[in-house]
C-alpha cells in the first residue's frame, strides 16, 4: 500500500516557486527520507503533505486522501512535528501533554508520551525554561500522543545533544518497526543514512535524486586515500587517483579490491602506503554530487544571454 | 469534546497570564467602577449612570475585542496556532475557543462592574435586565469575533495594543463613556451604528430589535472576514 503519492506537485510562494513538479512515493511502515539544502523546497513539500499549505499544481495524497480537502480526517491518523512551532510558554511540560491529550481522540497516556520522547525528568519544567533539544522532545511527543499511522518528522533531531538524538532514533525505528509510515527531513546525512530505507534528494525545487537508500548508495563510488608517497608520480599507481592536499583519492565502486590492489602494488615495491583510508560511498558524498551538479546545471541555464 | 478543551485552554491562560489582566481586566474594570464612583461625587446621578452605561462599550471593546485580537497575533506570531492546527483540532473549534473565552471574559466583567457601582456609586442595577443580559451577551461575542477578524490587519503581535488602541477611543466615545463629546451629527449617526453602541442603546431603553439586527450584521461581517482573510502564521516577508 502507498501511504504517500506525490505526482507533479508545483508550489510557489509570492511569485518565487519553491517546488517545480517533484514526484515520489512512500509505501507504508517505510521510513523516507527528504534531503537537500536549505531553500530546496522540503518544507514547503512536508506543510504541503501535511494540509498546511495548498498544492498549486498535481495531485498528493495521503493515506488516500487529500491533504487540503480532508484535512480533518488526515489529521487523526497522522502524527506532525513541524521544524519551527510555538508552545505555551508557562505551561509545564506535563501541562503541554495534558492540554493535548484534550486535543486529541484516542491519546496514549501521559506517561507513556514522557517516557517515549525522554521527559519523564522533566515533567513540571514550564516550557520556557527547556533547552532546544528538550523542546524538539516535546514536540516529538506531541506528534506521537495520537498514535499516529503516519508521522511527518521536519528537522526532528536539530539542537539535539547525541544521546538525545540516538534516543530520538530508537523511537523513530520502534515505531516503524511497529509499522508507522515515517517521512523525514533532515541536515544530518548519517541520521537519513542510519534511519531511512527510501531516500529523494531535493536542490532548487526538484527532485535530483532517489531511490532506495542502499542501492543509491552501492551506485556510487566509494573512496581510498591515502598520503602521496614522495617521489613517485601520480601515473605510476596502477589506479587512476586525484591529488587533494597532498593525499592520493581513488574513487572505485569496489573500494576494498581497489585498496587491495594499491596494497599489493605498494608492497612489491617496498611502499608504505600512510594514513590509508577506505571508506564505502556515504550520502554525503552522493549529496554533495548531486547538489554540485544541479547547482552547475542551474547556473548554465540562468547565464544572461 | 474538542471545543470545550481550546475554550478550557484559552480561559486557563487567560487568568494565568498577569501582563493580560492588567490590560484586560484590571484596566476596564478600574475605569468602568472609578470614573462612574467620582462623578457621582460632582454630578447628578443621571450623568454618572450614562458614563457607566457608555462605560460597557469600553468593556466590550477592550475585554472581548482587544484580548482577542492581542491573545491571537502573539500565538500566529509564535507559531502557537500552527502547532494548534498540527492537532487534530479543526480551525473552528481553535478559533471558537479562543472567541467563546473572551466573551465569557466579557460578560463576567460586565456583570462585575453592574453589581459594583451599584455599591460604589448607588448606579441602579439596570433598569431593563432582559434587555440587559441579552445585549451583554450578544455584544460580548460580536466583539470577540471581531476582535478575531482584526488580527488580518496587525502586521505583527508587538503593534496588536496599538493597532486596537483607536477601536476602544472611538467605540466609548461613540456611547458617552468618556463623558458627553459634542459629535457632529452625521458623525454621531455613524457611530451609532457600532456593534457596541446597539450594545449599550439597548442596555438604556430596552429596545432589542434594532440593536440585535446590527450586532448581527457585525457578526455576518466578522465571519466573513475571518473566511477570507484570517492569517494562522506570520508574514514570511
Amino acid at each position: 500500500m502507498t501511504a504517500i503519492d506525490v505526482r507533479g506537485l508545483r508550489k510557489s510562494h509570492q511569485g518565487f516557486e519553491a517546488v517545480k513538479g517533484i514526484s515520489f512515493e512512500v509505501a507504508e511502515g517505510e521510513i523516507f527520507a527528504l534531503l537537500g539544502r536549505n531553500g530546496a523546497g522540503k518544507t514547503t513539500t512536508v506543510e504541503v503533505l501535511a494540509g498546511f499549505q495548498r498544492a498549486d499544481a498535481g495531485t498528493v495524497r495521503v493515506l488516500g486522501l487529500d491533504p487540503w480537502a480532508d484535512r480533518a480526517a488526515v489529521r487523526g491518523r497522522t502524527g506532525v512535528m513541524l521544524q519551527e512551532a510555538g508552545f505555551f510558554p508557562d505551561l509545564t511540560v506535563a501541562q503541554t501533554i495534558d492540554t493535548w491529550r484534550d486535543f486529541t481522540s484516542a491519546p496514549r497516556p501521559r506517561d507513556e508520551a514522557l517516557e517515549l520522547a525522554g521527559l519523564t525528568a522533566k515533567a513540571g519544567t514550564r516550557v520556557r525554561q527547556l533547552s532546544g533539544g528538550e523542546k524538539r522532545r516535546l514536540d516529538l511527543a506531541l506528534a506521537l500522543l495520537g498514535r499516529p499511522d503516519l508521522l511527518f518528522l521536519d528537522e526532528p533531531t536539530a539542537g539535539m545533544d547525541p544521546e538525545a538524538r540516538a534516543a530520538t532514533w530508537a523511537v523513530v525505528r520502534d515505531l516503524a518497526r511497529q509499522g508507522t509510515t515515517i517521512l523525514l527531513t533532515t541536515h544530518y546525512l548519517d541520521e537519513a543514512q542510519r534511519l531511512a530505507s527510501r531516500l529523494a534528494i531535493m536542490d532548487a525545487g526538484r527532485v535530483v535524486a532517489g531511490g532506495d537508500m542502499a542501492e543509491t548508495l552501492a551506485a556510487h563510488a566509494g573512496k581510498v586515500s591515502f598520503r602521496m608517497p614522495a617521489h613517485i608520480p601520480p601515473g605510476d599507481l596502477p589506479l587512476p587517483v586525484t591529488v587533494e592536499h597532498g593525499r592520493a583519492v581513488c574513487r572505485a565502486e569496489d573500494p576494498d579490491l581497489a585498496a587491495q590492489t594499491l596494497l599489493t602494488w605498494a608492497a612489491a615495491r617496498g611502499l608504505r602506503l600512510e594514513g590509508l583510508e577506505v571508506r564505502p560511498a556515504t550520502l554525503e558524498d552522493l549529496f554533495m554530487e548531486s547538489a554540485t551538479l544541479t547547482t552547475a546545471a542551474t547556473e548554465s541555464t540562468e547565464q544572461p544571454r | 469534546m474538542s471545543l470545550a478543551a481550546t475554550y478550557r485552554l484559552g480561559t486557563r491562560l487567560f487568568w494565568s497570564d498577569r501582563v493580560n489582566l492588567f490590560a484586560s481586566v484590571i484596566t476596564p474594570v478600574g475605569l468602568t467602577i472609578g470614573i462612574p464612583t467620582l462623578l457621582r461625587q460632582v454630578t447628578p446621578a443621571d450623568n454618572a449612570v450614562h458614563v457607566f452605561q457608555g462605560l460597557l462599550a469600553l468593556v466590550l471593546s477592550i475585554t472581548a475585542f482587544m484580548s482577542v485580537t492581542v491573545t491571537l497575533t502573539a500565538r500566529r506570531d509564535r507559531l502557537v496556532l500552527k502547532r494548534l492546527r498540527a492537532s487534530e483540532l479543526t480551525d473552528w473549534q481553535i478559533l471558537t475557543g479562543q472567541i467563546a473565552g473572551a466573551a465569557t471574559q466579557s460578560i463576567v466583567i460586565v456583570l462585575l462592574c453592574t453589581v459594583a457601582v451599584r455599591l460604589t456609586a448607588g448606579i441602579p442595577l439596570p433598569a431593563h435586565p432582559v434587555a440587559f443580559i441579552v445585549a451583554t451577551l450578544a455584544g460580548s461575542a460580536a466583539m470577540a469575533l471581531l476582535g478575531a477578524a482584526f488580527t488580518a490587519l496587525v502586521p505583527r503581535a508587538e503593534l496588536a495594543s496599538v493597532y486596537t488602541m483607536p477601536v476602544f477611543m472611538i467605540c466609548t466615545a461613540a456611547t458617552g463613556g468618556m463623558g458627553p463629546i459634542p459629535l457632529p451629527g452625521r458623525l454621531q449617526a455613524a457611530l451609532d451604528l457600532l456593534p457596541t453602541s446597539a450594545a449599550v442603546h439597548a442596555i438604556r431603553t430596552g429596545e432589542l430589535i434594532v440593536p440585535l439586527l446590527g450586532i448581527a450584521a457585525w457578526t455576518a461581517l466578522g465571519l466573513v472576514a475571518l473566511r477570507l482573510w484570517f492569517r494562522w502564521e506570520p508574514r514570511r516577508s
